[in-house]
Formats: C-alpha cells, structure tokens, sequence
C-alpha cells in the first residue's frame, strides 16, 4: 500500500467529521465526566458486589466466594492478558482461545507418552509459540486482515486438539507434580491466580513503561506514521501475535494442570470473556487504549455478575448470554468514547 | 451572444470567512468547443468549479446561465439536470467493480420487467458509451485493471450518461495530473471526441503545454479575480505564463545566504532515482545546504520523499554520508540520520489519539531507557525542552496532539527529528495548512537545523517557502529534474514559470509583464 492510498483513505475519513461547535459542546461536557468515566467499572464492580451481597449473604456475599472466584477467573483473565499486545498493535488475535485449548491436549498427551512434565511443558510453549509465528507470517508477508488468518487458525487448532484426543476426555498420565502446578492453593486461593498476578506485573511494565509498549501503540494507533518514523511495523504486528501464541501456551500448561485432564473443547469458551474484557477494559483507567489493569477490572467485574445471577437461580445458560451483552456494550462504549475524541479533534 | 455560449457566469463572487475566493468573476463557454481555465493553486479555480456544481454557494449577487437558462445556486440536482456534468481529478471509480457497474453508479441499471437487471442491456449500453468516446474496452474488466486514461473514459462516460437529462458541459478537473505523456494524448482525443459530440468541455488544468494541444479558449484566474479569455491562437506560452504569475513577485526576507555551498561534504547522494512517475533523479545535498525541490502536482514531487526515505518503491541508488541505504527500508533510512517530515501529516506524521509528549518521543525512546526500561523522568524533561526550544504553543507535553493547532502539530513532528540530530532532514510539504506566524517559525527552526550542519531538502508547493528557505531549487516537470535555478535568481515567479515549463524546454524562463 502507498502512501497516496493511505492519505486518500484518511482524507476520506477525515471529511466526515462534524461540525466544529456541536463538538466542542460535546468535548467540554466529557471533560466533566471523565474522572468518572475512567473509574466507572471500578465503581460499578461496587455496586454489583454490594447488591449481591446483601441479596445472597450466605452464598454470595462469604469469604469462600471470593476466593474461588479469584481463582476461577484466573485463565479467563490470563487469556485477556495475552490479547492485550496484539490489539494494542491493531490486530486480532482469534486464535488464542483455540491455542489455549490445543496446548492443554499437547502438553497432557505429550506426558501420557512418557515425557517428562518440564519437557513436555517446554515443548507445549514452543508450539505454542510456533503458532503465532505462522499468524505472524499469514497476516504480514501473505498480507491476509488479521481477522480472516486468526480465525482460520483457530480451525486449524480446533481440528489439531481433536486429533490429539481422538475426541475422547484424556485422563490420567500426569504426575501429582504437575497437577500441584494447577491445583495447589496458598491462602485460599489456586495458584493460577498468582501466575495471573505475576503476568500482569510484567505486561503491565512492557505496556507501560517499555519502547516496546510505544512501538505496540504506534503501529496500532497510526501504522503509516509509525512506519514514517523508521519503526518496523511488521516485526511489531508478527511479534504482538507470537508474543499471544506464547502466552496461549503458558495458559494451555496452567489449566491443564489445573483440570487433571485434556478434551478438545475446554479452549474455546474462553474466547468471547476474554475478548469482551480486553474491550470493556478499553474505557477503564487509560480509556481508548488496551491496558492491564482495565482488562483485570473488566474480568473480574463480568465474573462477579455473571456469579450473583447464578447464585441468585439464574439458569447455566446466563453466563454466555452475559458476555455476549458485554461484549457488545463494551464496542458500543469504546466506539462511543472514540467517536467523541475526534469529534474533540476536529472542533481543535 | 448568449444563444451561442452554452455556461454563462457573471459577477460570481465567493468569501469564505472574510477571504475572498472568488471577486466578480465573469467568463462564458461558448457551445461545442473546449475551454481552459488555468490558474495557480489559490486563484479561485476550484471554488468555481464547486459554485458550477452546486456544493458551494455564491455570495448574493451575479448569476449562471446554462444554454440561456438561469441556474439556481447551491443546488446539485438542479446543475445537473441542465446538463453539467463533473469528471473530478480522482474520479469517483470504485476499481474493484467492472465498467458496467461504474457506469450504473448513480444512474441505475437497465431492468427487466421481473426487477432484475437486464445484464445484456447494460452491458451493450456500457460497450456504446465507451466506444462513442473511441475506446473499445471489455466491459466486464474491473477497473484497477484499466489504463489511467481508460479509467477516466469509464468516469466521462458516466459523466455524459443521458438518461437524467442530456449533458451541456463537461467538466474535467485536473484529469491528467497523474497521467503519463503517452496517455494524455489518448485523453485529449477523447476530449475532442466529446466536444464532437456538441458537449462543450470545461478543461481545469495547470499544464500549460496541454492547454496548447487541446483548448480553443482559456481563461485566466488569478487571486479570486478573471484576467483574461483568449483564443487560443491569440496566445503564447509565454505570454500565458506572466498572465497566470502576474507582475512579478519580488522574494521576500530570505533566510539562507544565496550562492552556493560548494564547500560542506556531501550528505545525500541519490543517483538515477526511478519510481512509478520519477524517472532517473540524480541530486546531491551537501552539509549545511538547503536544496527545494518544486515541482506541479503529478510531476513526482509527491513520491520524491517517501521514496528517498524508503516508504515507496524505488530503483536507483540513495547514500548518506557514502553509506548506501536499502530500498524499502524506512528503519535504516533513520538509523543512517535520515529524517521525514512527511507531507500530510494528519494521515503520515501523527498519532492523534495520543499526547504531545508520546508524538515527540515516537523516536529515539531508547536513548531514554535504563535496564530496558523508559526513564519517564529524564525523557518527559527532554520533551519539555524542546517543546520551549521550537515554540509549541501551548508548552504542555500531557496535551493531546489533535487539540494543537496545525502549526504547532507540525513543530511537534519537527521536534521529533531535530532532538535526533538528523544528518539529512527532508521536509515534505511542511507548511501545508499552516498559519502564517507558525510557518515563519518553521522556517526559522529548518534554516538554523542547516546552520548546524544538517543538509535539508524542501519539497514544496509553496515558491514563496522555496524561495526564502533554499541555496537552489531543483525543479521536477513530468519525472524529471528539468532546471536547477541557482540562489541569487529565485523568486516565486521563476519557480512557478519553470515548474509549468514543457517538459521538452528545460530552461527556466520569466515571464513578460501581462
């Protein structure tokens, strides 16, 4: 792509902005708000514990649930942690789920064999790993949209788990070692949830305050300028999406150990949770950018409710129903909150 | 004399925000001819053609009349149901779509009784439209697999469609301003092919020599005011040229000493440079040298920075310092000291969502790291002071950039590079919606960058920018470096005349006084 095409296709976008004094009215009456508007899931989290607590005080409202929901959430959080980097570099990482799924049945299979847990754990990272190197060369060198290659990925690996387990759960065949990985607890809580813990620590300090963190939301907030600054952009994109592949598999290793066995299905669910609380977390804390800390507020506020209506008798069927509003509502909120930046933009 | 002139404008004026655009301009096209209208960029040219279409209102007072009857302004529908007719310079394609679906847009498909398309019918009417023009294309080609010169058949055709009401005037808007020597020709027999057919043709261009190959009237604008009308046969080049220039402009405060800087080292050496319109560009830039480049729009002046930088491709050889640098490589372009201010910097330049401070730091963050971390300390004092050094108004790096006017957007992208210490800045477009305070700073920052030691090179469309900024300028027509007017003979006017010089006569000439 040239760089006409480019300018063109901004010139285009450009020309729809509204008119400069409407937007000002708009951009100054956000500016009110927006001390809230960062911390609304925080706040709103609050009100969700505070009103199921009082309603169920002897379900929801024990310390028991709250560890178990700390843990219970810990891979759904670590799935939205890995797609922080490749959506901070503007593209889609659909596979991740899948991978996530595919990784519990290499490493569990692979010590069915006979392996030994730290071999088969590194060599569940590396093919981990090694599909996100090949998004990476479909979505940059075939050029494929990020959307279609992820997604076909995700296939791929889908039909890849169902011929390592040959459709059967697998049982057995790890050691206690490797099961204490996953089912251990400290104070309460599964292990997990401190991996999450040290995972966020360290992608919150590669997002934040690293060049790396730059160059993500340089190539994701203006790929033509970032290439106009001497950035590598396709090293950039390739390596957000090996980076998410990686982190699938680490995921994949955790909740294997955790579950004690292996099916072709216990990836996938993860997608929609993870994705639609990387979005929500859009418009928490650094609103209009993937962040750490608003993508664990997002979690754990989807979790939260998701288990009061539970608790309160609400079918099994309300957890999909749930991320599925929120999903959308959190798009519809980050596309609200961008459509008033460059309504800002313009009236400057 | 109204019976025969098919679009009659009198006393057409336009004030955009207390700037006039355009002042009692009065000109008419007479019936079954071609009509230049030229003019340099701001003289009034486009807000004319945007009156004729209806997307922009005249002020009260003067009038249009198409073949005698009274056009009401500001209305779309109403210009083109009495017959005028739009080819703009992009052309409204869409290129994955074949003719015959270009030719339906806006105008529909022929239909069967059932609703569906009569496909037969649309194709055979597309094939007559186009070989009406002289072209026999397959319909059924996409677009994007078109000449340039067949893609703007497919846009006139549409344009002449009948069904709404048969077409008066055409209006072609810059159509060959990316076109190669060899297509225009086929252009110009398709022009002649249309006024064959009675429609009279508007042609808005500002290549000289076409206006000579094709027209039989033109007509000069110059800031917002009508000139002159000329048959063509009463006219010279030269003459032509001093009428759209006017007097003479003198050259304003100049920045750099004219003469020569023949003494500093060579820091940019590209050797036989070729892209898609650039055709063997050959030019050196020495240290603490101020090298303008000027050049008409299509003349490759939009893909000289982007290609010397390595964003586009490119044949040929560009070194810094002696160093070769590879071609589609914008990262080592950096690392060699190169430096791009690219032109439209909203699309090239910016990160809009993001704060000053993150735009100036979008290079060079790693100077700031310790233990791979960014020192947020040491680096947001950095940005402060050069945020002071270059004047962004208002100093205050936690902004977000899209609230920044765009002279000051434009010092932040400046800031980016100059913290860098580049060894060769290239400035594409830099002054391009900029106000009149912020470029005269602008200005000053680039002249003492060179000063420095750095060796810069300005592409601009602004002569008056050249002319004050530049040691010489090498002036592009059609791909080619076709003059090199040296500092003591700049001045807008020599620019101008040079860049609209045929490309067959190289030498720069002046204009007689109109």
């Amino acid at each position: 792509m040239t760089i006409s095409d480019k300018t063109a296709e901004a010139a285009t976008s450009r020309s729809t902005a509204p008119n400069g004094s409407a937007a000002g009215a708009r951009a100054s009456r956000r500016r009110i708000g927006f001390g809230f508007n960062k911390f609304s899931g925080l706040y709103l989290w609050a009100i969700v514990i505070v009103f199921f607590a009082i309603r169920l005080p002897q379900t929801f409202g024990t310390t028991q649930n709250f560890k178990i929901m700390a843990g219970d959430q810990a891979i759904t959080a670590m799935v939205a942690l890995a797609l922080i980097l490749p959506v901070a570099a503007g593209v889609f990482d659909l596979s991740v789920a899948a991978n996530v799924g595919f990784c519990v049945c290499v490493v569990t299979r692979l010590q069915m064999h006979g392996m030994s847990a730290p071999i088969a754990i590194l060599m569940t990272l590396f093919a981990g790993a090694l599909v996100g190197v090949v998004n990476g060369f479909v979505v940059v060198r075939l050029e494929v949209d990020s959307f279609i290659a992820t997604l076909g990925m995700s296939s791929i690996l889908a039909a890849g788990a169902y011929w390592i387990t040959g459709g059967q759960q697998l049982v057995g065949g790890v050691s206690q070692k490797f099961l204490n990985l996953g089912q251990n607890t400290l104070w309460g809580i599964s292990y997990p949830f401190y991996y999450m813990l040290v995972l966020s620590l360290v992608l919150y300090i590669i997002v934040e305050h690293t060049p790396v963190g730059r160059y993500l939301f340089a190539v994701g907030g203006n790929m033509q300028a970032a290439r106009l600054t001497g950035l590598r952009v396709d090293r950039v994109r390739a390596g957000a999406l090996i980076c998410s592949s990686a982190l699938a598999g680490l995921v994949g290793v955790i909740l294997a150990a955790s579950l004690g066995s292996a099916s072709q299905d216990v990836g996938p669910p993860y997608l929609l949770a993870a994705f639609s609380a990387v979005f929500l977390g859009t418009t928490q804390i650094r609103p209009g950018r993937a962040n750490v800390v608003g993508t664990l507020i997002a979690v754990y506020l989807l979790a939260t409710g998701v288990k009061g209506l539970q608790l309160s008798g609400a079918p099994v069927w309300v957890n999909g129903l749930f991320n599925g509003v929120a999903l959308i509502f959190a798009v519809a909120l980050a596309a609200r909150g961008a459509r008033r930046q460059r309504a800002s933009n313009a009236a400057a | 004399m109204s019976h025969e002139s098919a679009l009659a404008v009198s006393g057409i004026s336009k004030t955009f925000a207390g700037q006039p655009a355009l002042r009692e301009v009065s000109m008419s096209v007479a019936k079954g001819s071609v009509h230049a209208l030229v003019g340099q960029n701001g003289c009034g040219k486009s807000t004319l053609i945007k009156i004729l279409a209806g997307v922009v209102d005249p002020d009260a007072g003067g009038g249009i009349a198409v073949t005698g009857v009274s056009l009401a302004p500001g209305s779309p529908t109403a210009s083109d149901r009495l017959g005028l007719r739009f080819v703009h310079q992009d052309l409204g394609l869409v290129s994955s779509l074949d003719v015959v679906d270009n030719l339906a847009l806006g105008v529909g498909y022929p239909r069967r009784r059932t609703g569906t398309i009569n496909w037969r019918a649309a194709r055979e009417s597309a094939r007559d439209s186009l070989t009406r023009l002289g072209y026999s294309i397959d319909v059924s080609r996409p677009v994007s697999e078109l000449t340039i010169s067949e893609r703007t058949a497919v846009a006139v055709a549409r344009a002449l469609d009948p069904t709404r009401s048969a077409p008066t005037v055409l209006v072609l808007d810059e159509p060959t301003a990316n076109l190669p020597r060899s297509e225009s020709q086929k252009l110009f027999a398709l022009i002649r092919a249309v006024r064959d057919e009675g429609v009279s043709v508007l042609l808005v261009t500002h290549h000289i020599d076409e206006v000579f190959d094709i027209a039989d009237h033109v007509t000069v604008l110059r800031d917002g005011r009508w000139v002159s009308t000329d048959r063509i046969e009463d006219l010279t080049h030269d003459r032509l040229v001093a009428r759209m220039i006017g007097r003479a402009v003198e050259g304003r405060g100049r920045l750099v000493e004219a003469g020569s800087k023949s003494d500093g080292a060579i820091v940019l050496d590209v050797q036989n440079l070729s892209t898609t319109v650039l055709r063997g560009i050959s030019l050196a830039v020495r240290k603490g040298e101020v090298v303008g480049i000027a050049g008409l729009t299509g003349s490759g002046r939009e893909q000289l920075g982007p290609a010397l930088f390595g964003a586009i491709q490119r044949q040929g050889s560009v070194a810094v310092l002696g160093t070769k640098l590879a071609a589609h490589d914008p990262h080592a372009a950096v690392a060699a000291g190169m430096a791009l201010v690219p032109a439209e910097r909203h699309a090239n330049a910016l990160f809009l969502d993001a704060t000053v401070a993150t735009n100036v730091t979008a290079v060079g963050t790693e100077r700031f790291t310790r233990f791979g971390l960014v020192a947020a300390g040491r680096e947001s004092a950095d940005v402060d002071d050069w945020i002071r050094r270059l004047g962004v108004n208002p100093p205050d790096g936690k902004r977000p950039i899209a609230t920044l006017s765009g002279g000051n957007q434009q010092k932040v992208v400046l800031a980016r590079w100059l913290r860098n210490g580049p060894t060769i800045l290239i400035l594409d477009d830099p002054t391009q919606g900029v106000d009149v305070g912020a470029k005269a700073e602008i200005h000053q920052l680039v002249a003492s960058a060179a000063a420095q030691g750095a060796a810069v090179l300005v592409i601009s469309t602004d002569h008056e920018e050249l002319t004050s900024l530049c040691h010489r300028v090498e002036v592009l027509v059609r791909g080619h470096l076709s003059a090199s007017l040296p500092g003591h003979e700049l001045s807008d006017s020599v620019i101008t005349a040079a860049t609209l010089a045929a490309a067959s006569s190289v030498s720069a000439r002046v204009g007689e006084p109109a």
